[in-house]
């Protein structure tokens, strides 16, 4: 559902959240992206930063600036000033990875939190696939890999990219770790309610976990030209591609990154258009999987 | 210029407030996380109050001063030395070239902060000098101090002798008992009523599992309103489970049944609810008490908690020192 009215509310005494809807769709993210374009172009007084996210927009404000109501009154004044989705059109970079699915590091991650944290802990591949009706972990590649993702917004982790699959019928949902695990190796890929993420060095995480990718998505030595804008690769607007690969491939590509010879797999010169997006997806039987 | 003989516990270089302007990238603010003792250790050595300093934790270091300075120390009792005479909390104090400063484990609180007449002078990293360990960014090279780094310090100009008044310091609290004030919100209506109320009425246990990320409570179950599980798939299968979105510093996350409240170097999104929200005034109590001590949280409103940390940024100030 996208909300009538959008709905505001505090985090203590310097954040607001915003809320557009209770589901995950372009729309909303171009709703929470615009908004955070318009705050910046319009230099509204006291809003020191912004984190638009799938369905929502988070604000850090100076409250010694701007009061609560007034920034509530002034973001609603911005959104009404915000144009109809159909007619963006952005620019967006696909980025290719190859991906080791089904691979030997995030197993030793989820045997480690089942062996210390939770020992009911099914493996996370089998655990998806039979929450989506999926004939088990190989359908579940087929269907994670058959479809390019939408960076939705970059959080979490420095450069981590939150991801939507632009494909309705390879959209699956999984449940989060409960309680989250301590670490997960750098470069996994992995899901949480409908989106897909890639981990950009070891962290605690929460998502289920079972795919790796060997090429660094954050760089803060930028030993990449890739990294030569932001140590970040990602930008919101970007797609991604998993494309799956053998073990021996993913490290034969480690090797690459290692000696500096990878050279990143990026198509730069596309356009994403909302309303032909729209057109597409209208036009696709939704019930079928790959 | 100072020498690390040994590195403590993990201590590391903050500045306040920190790393800001990249939540959008997901870069956390950093900095000291009890930020009104480190602001008037600051104050006491003639610094800005958000000047590069050191912040201590569990356990302080061993440093060697390499020309003569003045110095203070706040917050956390870690029995300080310098060439094995006590040094006194909350005052600046003049240190010679070639004095060894000496700490022990933290006594009183938690997190002790030392500066340095002219603030310590890493190279900064994206606009701050706060050090963010676990991405490896900011501080010295990106780490918690190691023995043997040689850590720079800018020139400056401190008056040894002068004190902070006794009301313009943090209660830190021995009884290890904490109460922490918490505005509702953003996600105060996914809690049922009774589970408010058990929030807001139950013991807290500070978990070991806790860092500079995140502090971890042990305690009761949780319990929700109907909007938590009946919500469409995308939000994820547990009650807690949101479609991912911003959070604020400070918030409460439940990630499934426990909470974790995301300190200054949390992270910026996630797909966790967040019910309640820790005030900046009310961090520096996270940053004095120790796993296993037990939180009871108050809840104020969002004009409370702003008051208050107005009140904290006029206390840390020269109107503080006699």
């Amino acid at each position: 559902m996208i909300y009538d009215e959008p709905r505001y509310m505090p985090g203590g005494d310097r954040y607001m959240l915003i809320e557009f809807g209770n589901e995950m769709n372009l729309e909303l993210n171009f709703l929470a992206q615009g908004l955070a374009s318009a705050i910046v172009a319009n230099h509204v007084k006291g809003v020191v930063e912004t984190a638009p996210c799938f369905a929502s927009m988070l604000i850090h404000y100076e409250p010694e600036e701007i009061s609560y109501d007034d920034l509530k009154r002034e973001m609603g004044r911005l959104i009404a000033t915000l144009g109809p989705s159909d007619n963006i059109e952005l620019p967006s970079r696909l980025f290719y990875f190859p991906t080791a699915y089904l691979d030997p590091w995030t197993k030793a991650a989820i045997d480690d939190y089942t062996a210390k944290i939770n020992p009911e802990k099914e493996y996370d591949a089998a655990f998806v696939a039979r929450l989506n009706g999926l004939s088990g972990p190989e359908q579940l590649v087929r269907v994670h890999s058959g479809t390019e993702y939408w960076v939705a917004s970059l959080g979490f982790w420095p450069g981590l990219p939150f991801m939507m699959a632009l494909d309705p019928r390879c959209v699956i949902t999984a449940p989060k770790y409960n309680p989250p695990r301590t670490w997960t190796p750098q470069g996994t890929v992995g899901m949480g309610g409908a989106s897909t993420a890639i981990y950009p060095v070891a962290t605690p995480g929460g998502y289920q976990i079972f795919a790796r990718i060997p090429v660094p998505i954050w760089d803060p030595k930028r030993r990449s030209s890739a990294f030569e804008d932001s140590i970040c690769l990602f930008r919101p607007g970007d797609r991604v591609k998993f494309v799956p690969v053998s073990v021996a491939e993913f490290e034969d590509v480690e090797r690459q990154v290692a000696d500096g010879s990878y050279e990143y797999n990026v198509v730069g010169y596309q356009k994403f258009s909302v309303a032909q997006y729209k057109s597409w997806v209208a036009g696709l039987d939704r019930t079928k999987r790959f | 210029m100072l020498e690390v003989l040994k590195p403590g516990l993990e201590t590391s270089v903050q500045d306040y407030p920190g790393r800001i302007g990249f939540w959008n990238q997901g870069f956390p603010p950093s900095g000291p996380m009890d930020s009104w003792s480190f602001r008037l250790a600051n104050v006491l050595v003639g610094n800005q109050p958000g000047d590069a300093g050191l912040e201590c934790q569990y356990m302080g270091p061993t440093l060697k001063f390499n020309r003569n300075t003045v110095i203070a120390l706040t917050g956390a009792d870690m029995a300080a030395k310098l060439d094995g005479k006590p040094v006194p909390l909350w005052q600046s104090v003049a240190v010679s070239a070639g004095q060894v400063l000496e700490m022990g484990p933290a006594r009183a609180g938690t997190r002790c902060y030392i500066a340095i007449a002219g603030g310590i002078a890493t190279d900064p990293w994206l606009g701050s000098r706060s050090t963010f360990h676990q991405a490896g960014v900011g501080g010295m090279n990106g780490s918690a101090l190691k023995a043997g780094h040689i850590v720079p310090v800018a020139a400056g100009t401190g008056m040894a002798g002068r004190t902070v008044k006794q009301s313009a310091r943090p209660p830190i609290r021995t009884d290890k008992r904490w109460d922490i004030e918490v505005c509702a919100g953003p996600n105060d209506d996914w809690i049922d009523e009774e589970g408010q109320l058990r929030f807001l009425s139950a013991d807290w246990k500070l978990s070991s599992k806790s860092n500079r990320t995140g502090f971890r409570l042990d305690g009761p179950q949780w319990t929700f309103a109907p909007k938590a599980t009946n919500k469409p798939p995308e939000h994820g299968s547990l009650p807690s489970n949101i479609i991912d979105h911003g959070y604020p510093l400070g918030a409460i996350n439940l990630a499934g049944q426990t909470p974790i409240i995301l300190v200054n170097d949390g992270p910026s999104m996630g797909g966790f609810i967040n019910p309640y929200t820790v005030p900046s005034a009310a961090f520096w109590k996270l940053g004095q008490s120790k796993p296993g001590e037990i939180y009871n949280f108050k809840q104020i409103s969002v004009s409370e908690a702003q008051a208050m940390a107005r009140a904290m940024k006029a206390t840390c100030s020269e109107s503080s020192i006699i």
